[in-house]
């Protein structure tokens, strides 16, 4: 519907007041001025019809044939004749009584009308001509009951009727004011509503836009990271014959030369192999492969993987676990990536003289998003990585386990990395229905506390063992 | 869109009030209802909050027989805070003429632009064509300090397409000429589209005086709107 349509709408005015009321205020006007109140709407249709001593006179005429039969043409002047000026025009009735009306305006059009009487008009002496010609009317009895209406002058029951019209017109304003504003209201939600609706529409287009992309980035990941990794397993393997000698024995330099390629070489697998873990994690194709590990081993081995590089920078390692924690079902070579990788950042940051720590022990708390809905505590353990590093500053520790994200972005940054660490430490944790939170303090250290379950259940399994259960 | 109802001999026009928040639009109608005599005007129909911002529209509706027909002008404002968007929309749909409320101090310069795109692309979004609708502007509230000045003024008409009128609403000073030369350009779009004057028997001037027979006319003075603004063909 057009709003110009909705502004300009006329209701009938039954629909528009509120007719009990309404009959109520005009039984009460009818009572104190002891005359009859109609109000009619433009369409003819009485919407109120109080009588006021009238009604055995009216029932006693219209018992008459000839008499009913008048009496219905002086009802229709009353309902239909047409009124134009906005004052009040008599309508008077075959048996000498008479009524007054007025019309009802809203913005200049008629839209109904209010109708005082019968009255019997002052100047009336007694009954007319016309009703003495009804046949078998007794007249002493039509007196009688004619003295029941009230008797008043036009120009009173006139001044009464301009009263109420004016009433009527404050009431019928009064309604088109909140029927238009409770139309455009609902309007304008629906116009909100449906703006809303393109938007999210556009919005979802995007995001699905996006998501392609972001797939096709993962893709084009995981072939460049396979791509690279075959030649490069050449070239190791090949640096490698060399130092063993396989193809004849070699001077001391030329060894040298041929270690540090196969050093070099080996970090770029390493580095390579973490892409390909993002891109995985990314498009959800990372499968944990959950076994029995002894958890204090897992913590042991991890230590001496990063020990070289940590006394290299003359930093102290220390290891501690609970026996309570020792045993668990997790996927071991992710534990041990998730280990390593905090390890090595916590050497890769702490200055030389510093401290790092590893601990594991019970949880005391169950991360946001639980494995069970009823998990508790005892169903976790926690992995602290703590070091005496520069520290993470505040604004950036939301950021730091997004891809590729480095707290010092500068070209010139004094550490080196790609910044994929703690996105796939992130990324196993969760796989893991685990958490991983940082604290940290700059210039004081930094700690990782890693939030794992005890036994992992993978999902689907999860899914079908409730199934069972609810069966 | 005009309506016009053969049967019921009945014209309706719809004029609204378009502008920036706090430019003084509701105060223009208020202005017109207290000019206007009661026999030709309905009720005020103010729909606001108790802080007086407009919640949905105002209506003033003015009424008038010309020839055998009943003549309607209604005349809508709209809200003009930024938050009513879709309201304004609605209200601005299927209207035959607008009256761009400006506020005249250089400070309100941007919030004036502003307003002006929106009704542009308002009219656009209701499917009106802006370059083919009449459209007059106001420049409110002159008695304040650092409005622009006259001179400014009529440079910003020549610059434009739409007469510019100044006034200060609050004192009803103003708000009758805006309308009259709305009214001119209205009748004269009529005209050439839907041939008014056969329909209502009756010239611009009688259409005139048949709107401002019943208003105070003291202190007013009417401007006569030359051909320029009639077409409004190649407005941005």
């Amino acid at each position: 519907m057009r709003a110009g349509d909705l502004l300009d709408v006329r209701v009938p005015l039954g629909e528009l007041l509120d007719l009990r009321s309404f009959r109520e205020v005009c039984n009460s006007f009818a009572d104190l001025y002891r005359i009859g109140v109609k109000v009619i709407d433009g369409s003819g249709a009485v919407l109120v019809d109080v009588t006021s001593g009238s009604n055995e006179f009216c029932s006693y005429l219209y018992s008459n044939l000839e008499g009913a039969r008048r009496c219905s043409a002086v009802i229709q002047e009353v309902k239909y004749r047409q009124l134009d000026g906005p004052t009040v025009v008599a309508i008077p009735c075959f048996s000498g009584l008479r009524y007054l009306a007025i019309p009802l305006v809203y913005e200049g059009d008629v839209v109904g009308r209010a109708v005082f009487g019968p009255f019997v008009p002052q100047e009336l002496a007694d009954l007319p001509q016309a009703i003495k010609e009804l046949p078998g009317l007794d007249l002493a009895n039509g007196r009688r009951l004619m003295a029941q209406i009230r008797r008043a002058q036009d120009s009173t029951i006139a001044r009464v009727l301009e009263h109420f019209a004016g009433i009527c017109s404050v009431l019928i304003f009064s309604a088109y004011q909140v029927y238009l504003t409770s139309k455009m209201h609902i309007e304008s939600v629906r116009e909100s509503y449906r703006e809303v609706v393109a938007k999210a529409e556009k919005l979802e287009e995007s995001l699905t836009r996006l998501k392609e992309l972001d797939q096709l980035k993962s893709n084009f990941l995981a072939t460049v990271s396979h791509e690279l990794r075959t030649p490069l397993t050449s070239i190791i393997g090949y640096a490698e014959m060399l130092i063993e000698g396989l193809a004849g024995p070699l001077q001391e330099e030329q060894l040298e030369y041929l270690q540090t390629i196969m050093e070099k070489g080996e970090r770029l697998l390493h580095l390579i192999t973490s892409i390909l873990d993002t891109s995985r994690m990314e498009s959800g194709r990372l499968r944990i492969e959950a076994e029995p590990v002894d958890v204090e081993e897992a913590l042991s081995s991890a230590v001496s993987s990063i020990l070289p590089q940590a006394k290299k920078k003359g930093l102290s390692v220390a290891f501690d676990c609970a026996p309570t924690v020792r045993e668990a079902v997790l996927d071991p070579q992710r534990l041990q990536q998730i280990l390593v990788n905090l390890l090595s950042n916590a050497v890769k940051f702490t200055p030389a003289g510093g401290s790092i720590t590893l601990r594991a022990r019970d949880a005391t708390t169950v991360p946001a998003r639980a494995q069970g809905r009823f998990d508790g505590p005892e169903s976790y353990f926690v992995i602290e990585v703590s070091d005496t590093g520069i520290g993470i500053p505040a604004e950036s520790i939301d950021r730091i386990f997004d891809s590729f994200y480095q707290v010092d972005g500068s070209a010139t940054r004094e550490f080196g990395g790609v910044g994929l660490g703690l996105a796939l430490v992130k990324s196993y944790v969760e796989a893991h229905g685990g958490e991983v939170t940082c604290q940290s303090e700059v210039g004081k250290g930094t700690t990782f506390r890693v939030l794992l379950p005890r036994t992992y259940i993978n999902p689907v399994r999860g899914e079908a063992l409730l199934r069972k259960y609810a069966s | 869109m005009v309506q016009i109802n053969h049967e019921r001999r009945e014209l309706s026009i719809k004029v609204v009030y378009y502008g920036p928040a706090l430019s003084g639009k509701t105060t223009n109608l208020a202005a017109l209802h207290d000019r206007f005599s009661s026999e030709v005007r309905g009720r005020l129909l103010c729909v606001d909050t108790k802080d007086d911002r407009t919640l949905f529209f105002d209506l003033l509706p003015i009424h008038f027989e010309s020839g055998d027909f009943r003549v309607k002008i209604k005349l809508y404002t709209v809200p003009g805070q930024v938050m009513h968007a879709s309201t304004r929309r609605l209200v601005l749909q299927g209207a035959d003429a607008v009256a761009f409320i400006a506020d005249a101090q250089r400070r309100a310069t941007q919030a004036n632009n502003e307003a002006w795109r929106n009704m542009i692309e308002d009219m656009r979004a209701n499917g009106i064509d802006s370059a083919d609708t009449p459209i007059v502007i106001q420049f409110n509230k002159m008695d304040l300090p650092d409005v622009r000045t006259e001179a400014e003024i009529r440079a910003a008409e020549e610059r434009g397409n739409e007469p510019v009128f100044t006034s200060i609403a609050i004192r009803g000073e103003g708000v009758v000429e805006t309308l009259h030369g709305l009214l001119q350009l209205t009748f004269r779009h009529m005209q050439r589209k839907y041939g008014l004057a056969n329909i209502l028997r009756t010239d611009e001037q009688g259409f005139l005086d048949n709107v401002f027979r019943n208003v105070d006319l003291r202190g007013t003075s009417m401007r006569r709107i030359g051909p320029r603004f009639e077409r409004r063909e190649g407005v941005r």
